[in-house]
């Protein structure tokens, strides 16, 4: 077996690093050049030299964060060469222009998942499995507890939330990029016909996808003095920062929720504050991580992001499949 | 009417913060569902029924075997989740495809009617198999319940008081009329539930109504400008509110949760119907030392609420008092409007009455409080100090002139109570949480020095805030210097005021001490380790109190 430093990739300083092609992935700090997965802040740092990532990416970063970064875009499939490493992206499923991303080098092929789902979603492209020997995937989910329903019916759910309290301002905490925009193109499937306002984090992510040729339902961008009356069974779409703090005050008579796979487990939907908890998410659940770890034929695979000691277990006693653990 | 039913309803009630919501969904549930299923929705959501049929870990180890998912990796789930049933129903989730059978829609009364007796009649391995089949022909959405209520762990956040209310304005009729209904052994019948919506209001049901509870104010610094003499000194009991009613021959127990608690006490209701006159007594209930004549522990009286028919042992080895302070109603005329002195020359009137001529002796199980004549404020504090000795938690102190209005009116009753005792003591384990409080770090130990050791001396796990729990659950996750399982031994470094209410000595625990309701009433980040308290200081506390 290899040390830790001949690996392809590995963990330097908390984030995946090459060296020979002296590229990081999704880095945390400041670096000469980065890959990005996706356009989540949360895998995005400035004060990089370069960016490279799918063209997709790109446009929705550059909307969030300013034109003043430098970035190099890909399409998906579309092969480049740094160092004599071949890399590509391929769609994760995650949301708009969200990626993994392969590397082959000596005839070796590694993938990096980035935050990846199965699941179906009309607002980006659907996961593509990738044969790889080395995995490092992400496992944000990594337990059998989290099996996720189907999205039409958790938009139904959502349907009959608001639909149930007509007197109501239904107030639906979620992820501004993605997870939005996703949920307003299955509620836009749904009973529900009511006007659906969205913040104004959330409406700007919207126009960006529709410019990038998604779908997505008109909303109004909610202003602070509309009238309450007017807001009467209506949904508004809201950033989870801002549901602590005063600006629930600019409501009157609401019902909150949030929508987040973490709301599966009672205990922490109770433990939220929200009135009600909606599970769905832009993760792989156990079932997805396991059918990527077997399609992708990988026979050694690194997790990251979340309860990874349970499912590396399972994996080693189960399905034979040699896990590592990176170094931090 | 379907499971499916109670599920959402379940869901809902889970899901819904205002009481009145709640109220609505549980009428609009007893509106269209049948009545049979309607009464056992009734006993459950008033935990009448908590039967564990199966324990956590059976179910657990069941599921484990049939769908060989390794035992840790189960455990594991349940550190997240907290709660078997639900661990094995959110894996169940992943079982889908295991589903070839029918589903079968079945009715709650079903249920708990046929399905779940049946099963305890079945030796373990037919059990096992009734089990699977059960988890493989319910739909998804039943799998919850139908695993609480299998282990047990059937809770929803709805009170008794909450179906009264529910049921009261269903059919609109009193609160209190309902709860009267409610009381007791209430079945899972037609009968039952019809009886309970009966819109017919019998005389005994009437006969029972308490009054509204008049409740003291916390001490105000103005009370002290007014002359000693306009008041009257109680001792504050550490035991159950309660209103004692006798009319027309029946007893009836409420508490001040408007609960009728008469089986829990029968020989109190016994010993009272032998009382000539009707009354309506407010007081306390207390499990009584009969040889120093001071309350026991609350904790002892804890083992006698939630205990319907005691047997006679129980009855003996915990005694239980009624302690009147007021007279509200005799013999049909109601006195609350009279003043509070004028009241209790009746009640001493009544009380001397009733012990000489009540064939049974009452005095071993009913008494009126006795008053405390402070001469001046200072001497009134030093009662209030010495109150600890009594078991006791302070003085009430009530105004001569005051009538008995209703709830926490300002000015005219006022509670004074004792301080707690506090210690500065270090945090050194903290183990997982349970229930809502799964994955976070919530029950924590607490160290005091001895030399240049410290000590544990005190477990508590409340007195936090949500965000404060979030906030040391972080920095305890950081600062792990060892795991034992699910506890974790930490580095020392924070510091917290632990109040309690009582110490003394013991052998069981290492500190030598042992306090009694021990919680968190500080933060100490302004607090070093070495500022803590030492147990020497434990000790000249308890020197101090003795």
């Amino acid at each position: 077996m290899r040390t830790k430093q001949e690996y392809l990739i590995r963990y330097k300083d908390g984030n995946l690093y090459c060296e020979l092609a002296d590229i990081w992935i999704d880095p945390s700090k400041p670096v000469k050049k980065a890959l990005i997965t996706h356009a989540h802040f949360d895998h995005f740092t400035f004060g990089c030299e370069e960016y490279i990532s799918t063209k997709e990416t790109a446009i929705l970063l550059k909307e969030r964060v300013g034109d003043n970064i430098k970035i190099k875009t890909f399409e998906y499939g579309e092969e480049f060469k740094i160092n004599g490493i071949t890399i590509s992206f391929h769609p994760s499923g995650h949301i708009l222009g969200s990626s993994q991303i392969r590397f082959i080098f000596a005839e070796e092929k590694w993938l990096i998942s980035g935050d990846f789902k199965l699941q179906k979603d009309e607002t980006c492209k659907q996961y593509e499995i990738v044969k790889t020997d080395y995995l490092i995937s992400e496992c944000t989910f990594g337990l059998p507890i989290f099996k996720w329903d189907e999205s039409n019916k958790i938009a139904n759910d959502i349907s009959k939330w608001i639909t149930n309290s007509p007197e109501k301002t239904s107030l639906l905490f979620c992820y501004s990029l993605g997870k939005a925009q996703r949920l307003l193109n299955e509620i836009s499937q749904t009973n529900f016909k009511g006007n659906i306002y969205s913040h104004g984090s959330i409406h700007k992510m919207n126009n960006s996808y529709r410019e990038l040729g998604i779908d997505i339902k008109d909303t109004i961008k909610i202003e602070n003095k509309r009238k309450i009356d007017e807001l009467k069974g209506s949904l508004i779409l809201l950033p989870p920062s801002l549901s602590k703090g005063s600006y629930l005050k600019n409501f009157k008579n609401i019902q909150t929720a949030f929508a987040s796979g973490w709301m599966s487990i009672r205990a922490l939907r109770k433990r939220s504050g929200y009135d009600k908890g909606f599970a769905i998410s832009d993760h792989a659940d156990w079932d997805g991580i396991l059918e990527v770890v077997k399609k992708s034929e990988a026979k050694n695979v690194f997790f990251h992001h979340g309860d990874r000691e349970a499912l590396s277990k399972y994996l080693v006693e189960k399905e034979s499949i040699n896990v590592l653990l990176f170094g931090k | 009417m379907s499971l499916k039913k109670f599920s959402e309803l379940f869901g809902d009630l889970d899901s819904i913060n205002s009481t009145n919501n709640k109220i609505a969904v549980l009428k609009n549930y007893f509106l269209s569902n049948d009545p049979i299923d309607n009464a056992w929705a009734i006993y459950l959501l008033t935990g009448k029924s908590n039967k564990r049929f199966i324990s956590g870990r059976y179910l657990k180890n069941l599921f484990s075997q049939i769908y060989e998912y390794p035992q840790w990796l189960i455990d594991t789930c349940y550190l997240k989740v907290g709660d078997s049933a639900e661990v094995i129903t959110l894996l169940l989730k992943n079982k889908t495809n295991s589903r070839k059978k029918k589903l079968s829609n079945i009715s709650l009364n079903e249920l708990l009617s046929e399905i779940i007796p049946a099963l305890s009649k079945l030796n373990e391995e037919e059990k096992n198999l009734e089990i699977k089949n059960l988890w493989e022909t319910l739909p998804e959405d039943n799998h919850l319940i139908f695993n609480k209520i299998l282990t047990g762990t059937f809770r929803v956040g709805v009170s008794i008081g909450l179906i009264t209310k529910s049921i009261s304005k269903l059919i609109n009729i009193d609160e209190e009329i309902i709860s009267h209904r409610l009381m007791g052994d209430f079945k899972p019948s037609i009968d039952s539930y019809e009886f309970l919506i009966n819109k017919n209001i019998n005389l005994q049901e009437l006969n029972s109504k308490p009054f509204p509870f008049l409740l003291a104010n916390t001490i105000e610094d103005k009370i002290f400008e007014n002359s000693i003499n306009d008041f009257q000194f109680e001792w504050k009991y550490d035991g159950i509110r309660m209103q004692l009613i006798k009319r027309s021959g029946n007893v009836s127990l409420w508490t001040r949760g408007q609960e009728l608690v008469n089986e829990s006490f029968p020989e109190l209701v016994e010993k009272m119907s032998h009382i000539k006159d009707d009354f309506v007594l407010d007081g306390e209930l207390l499990v009584w030392n009969f040889k120093e004549q001071i309350a026991f522990d609350f904790s002892l009286l804890q083992k006698r609420i939630n205990r319907k028919s005691p047997t006679r042992t129980i009855q003996i080895k915990y005694p239980i008092i009624f302690i009147a302070y007021d007279l509200l109603e005799i013999n049909g005329r109601d006195i609350r409007e009279i003043k509070l002195e004028n009241r209790r020359i009746e009640l001493e009137k009544y009380f001397s009455k009733w012990q000489i001529k009540t064939e049974n002796n009452i005095s071993d199980i009913f008494k009126i409080c006795d008053l405390i004549f402070p001469k001046d404020w200072p001497d009134a504090l030093t009662y209030k100090e010495k109150s600890r000795e009594n078991n006791t938690e302070g003085l009430i102190i009530k105004k001569k002139t005051s009538i008995y209005s209703s709830g926490r009116k300002k000015g005219i009753w006022w509670k004074y109570k004792v301080d707690p005792m506090q210690l500065d003591a270090v945090l050194i384990y903290a183990k997982g949480g349970s229930g809502r409080r799964a994955g976070l770090y919530t029950d924590y130990s607490f160290a005091l020095w001895k030399d240049k050791e410290l000590i544990k001396f005190a477990s508590a796990y409340s007195g936090l805030t949500n965000i404060e729990i979030k906030e040391l659950d972080k920095w305890i996750r950081k600062n792990t210097i060892e795991k034992f399982g699910p506890v974790r031994s930490l580095k020392p470094e924070m510091v917290f005021e632990i109040s309690f209410e009582k110490i003394q000595i013991s052998n069981r625990h290492k500190s030598g001490i042992a306090v009694r309701f021990p919680r968190i009433t500080k933060w100490r980040k302004d607090k070093k380790i070495n500022d803590a308290d030492t147990l020497e200081n434990a000790y000249e506390l308890m020197k101090k109190i003795s």
